[in-house]
């Protein structure tokens, strides 16, 4: 395992990109406005492709150099691009109606982020791992995929709830990126399209929203129809 | 030992004579950044010199206090430069009278004492600044204090002399998480600290007066001195944060006269980056409502805290 010999400075600049990925999720799960979602969002697509190249240059993995280009050429340039389309053509800039406020939800995170922290000093420590890098990366994985589902239940724009689901997947790429480094190039090529084609069918489905229902909130949505 | 001292005495004129500058540079340069032509980068040496000419009116209320917090504040900005590394990157003759916190004490002392007079003459707009001014130092002491906490706890050690050593020998330190968070803790309270956006208190429009309205009842040759002891204030907190924390390097090593001058030299290039980035920060942020002012300093806040939190797990 890379994580488990790293060098000082490999594992500082490990820690500090996942800490401050962890950080950007914060300011997702803090943040009321559409675009700052989308902008916190890009930001951190932009540190995980950076983490995949420096764990590529330290790790010797060359195929990681790749990854981390896809990473940033669509995670952080061309999905960010469709969602602030999808934005330009909503009529709504923010979230209206919140279930929670956004400090109690921004609590509920924290929680979250000592929950995942308990599982993973559990599991690291069945597993006897003793890297501190390794730790943090499962916590912040764990925490991240918590914060994901906790934008997916406490929004109901349809544009949180995408951002939701890309915080969710960068969060298990960047758990992958340091636990697993050196998957095959292919799975990696399939995520990236898999994120690119369900953000081209919620743009799709925004539209239809829009036209059929005027707004794209889920609130609105209570009703089955055949 | 001579030259030691000779060093020393440098580094407190640096700070005396550079602050009024690097004021300037960033007057003259936001207003740049907004497309109008801005004053001159002297500006801030001529408007000493004109309030130092200038004729001296005193309250009828005013006692002592009045007279010697000017005075006070002064003295304590040209004492803290001997504590921390401003030209060289060993301790000098008396750099060991204090640690960051005596530095962060003396600093205070300023302060608290400019507010003492800002209550002594009685006028309205003295107390609503002194009071306001104590707010805003109850939200950004705590970060402060845990900043401070946080630097003794990377480098085992509360001389600014150790860290800065640390930091140019351990590049693994510089890059990693617990660095570069209490960085950009301290950078909140800088911009905080030295009226900057989004609180900038030093306005004279009388809703958000905060340090205008606590200085309303000085002029001349007393004005002069707490404007200075203003801009020194800033060129220290800027020293601490470049050569504590964000740019340890270019320091003179020796203490001979070309490495003080280089130093300088290197000053002047840090500053002016850091100053960019004050710059850029007033010019994208809007002023904050005054019960949002806790927001930057709590975020600043929970950065510290990271930070530590980032320090104990290594």
């Amino acid at each position: 395992m890379l994580a488990d010999h790293l060098d000082p400075m490999a594992a500082s600049l490990f820690s500090l990109l996942v800490i401050a990925s962890l950080l950007l999720a914060f300011v997702m799960l803090g943040s009321r406005w559409l675009k700052d979602y989308m902008l916190a969002f890009a930001a951190q697509s932009w540190l995980i492709g950076i983490l995949s190249a420096l764990i590529g240059y330290y790790g010797g993995y060359r195929e990681l150099y790749w990854v981390a280009g896809f990473t940033v050429l669509f995670r952080g340039i061309v999905l960010p691009w469709l969602i602030l389309r999808i934005l330009r053509r909503l009529n709504t800039a923010r979230e209206l109606h919140e279930v929670l406020s956004t400090s109690t939800s921004l609590v509920i995170g924290a929680a979250a982020v000592i929950f995942a922290l308990v599982v993973a000093m559990r599991i690291t420590k069945d597993l006897g791992i003793t890297s501190n890098v390794v730790v943090l990366a499962l916590t912040v994985m764990f925490s991240m995929k918590l914060i994901g589902f906790l934008m997916l239940t406490l929004r109901h724009e349809a544009i949180s709830q995408i951002l939701g689901i890309l915080v969710l997947e960068n969060g298990i790429f960047l758990g992958t990126q340091i636990l697993v480094p050196g998957m095959p190039l292919m799975i990696e090529l399939v995520l990236l399209f898999d994120l690119l084609v369900a953000v081209a069918c919620f743009g799709v489905l925004v539209r239809y929203l829009l036209t059929h229902i005027g707004s794209t909130s889920s609130r609105d949505l209570r009703r089955l129809t055949g | 030992m001579l030259r030691d001292v000779a060093a020393q005495i440098a580094q407190v004129l640096a700070v005396l004579l550079l602050s009024p500058l690097l004021q300037g540079f960033i007057l003259r340069y936001e207003e740049r950044a907004q497309r109008s032509c801005g004053p001159s980068l002297l500006q801030p040496y001529r408007d000493l010199r004109k309030l130092f000419r200038k004729q001296l009116v005193v309250p009828a209320t005013a006692s002592w206090v009045f007279w010697t917090a000017p005075v006070v504040a002064f003295t304590a900005m040209l004492t803290v430069p001997i504590l921390i590394p401003v030209l060289t990157n060993y301790p000098l003759p008396l750099s060991d009278m204090g640690d960051i916190l005596g530095g962060g004490l003396i600093l205070t002392l300023g302060t608290f004492f400019v507010n003492l007079a800002a209550l002594d003459s009685g006028s309205a707009y003295g107390g609503i600044g002194a009071s306001r001014t104590v707010m805003i130092t109850i939200l950004a002491e705590p970060t402060l204090i845990l900043v401070f906490v946080g630097i003794t706890l990377m480098a085992h050690a509360m001389l600014p002399f150790v860290v800065n050593h640390l930091l140019v020998a351990e590049p693994a330190i510089y890059w990693g998480p617990t660095h570069l968070f209490l960085v950009a803790a301290f950078f909140v309270l800088l911009l905080a600290e030295t009226d900057r956006l989004p609180i900038h208190s030093s306005t004279h429009i009388e809703v958000y007066m905060i340090e205008e309205a606590r200085v309303l009842e000085y002029s001349g040759p007393l004005l002069a001195l707490l404007k200075w002891s203003g801009m020194m204030k800033q060129f220290i907190l800027y020293t601490i944060f470049c050569h504590v924390l964000l740019l340890p390097w270019g320091l003179s090593k020796l203490g001979t006269a070309m490495g003080l001058a280089g130093a300088v030299l290197a000053i002047l290039i840090k500053f002016g980056v850091v100053a960019c980035a004050v710059i850029g920060v007033e010019t994208a942020q809007s002023r904050l409502r005054f019960y949002r002012y806790q927001e930057p300093l709590a975020a600043a806040f929970m950065l510290a805290v990271l930070a530590i939190v980032a320090n104990q797990i290594r």
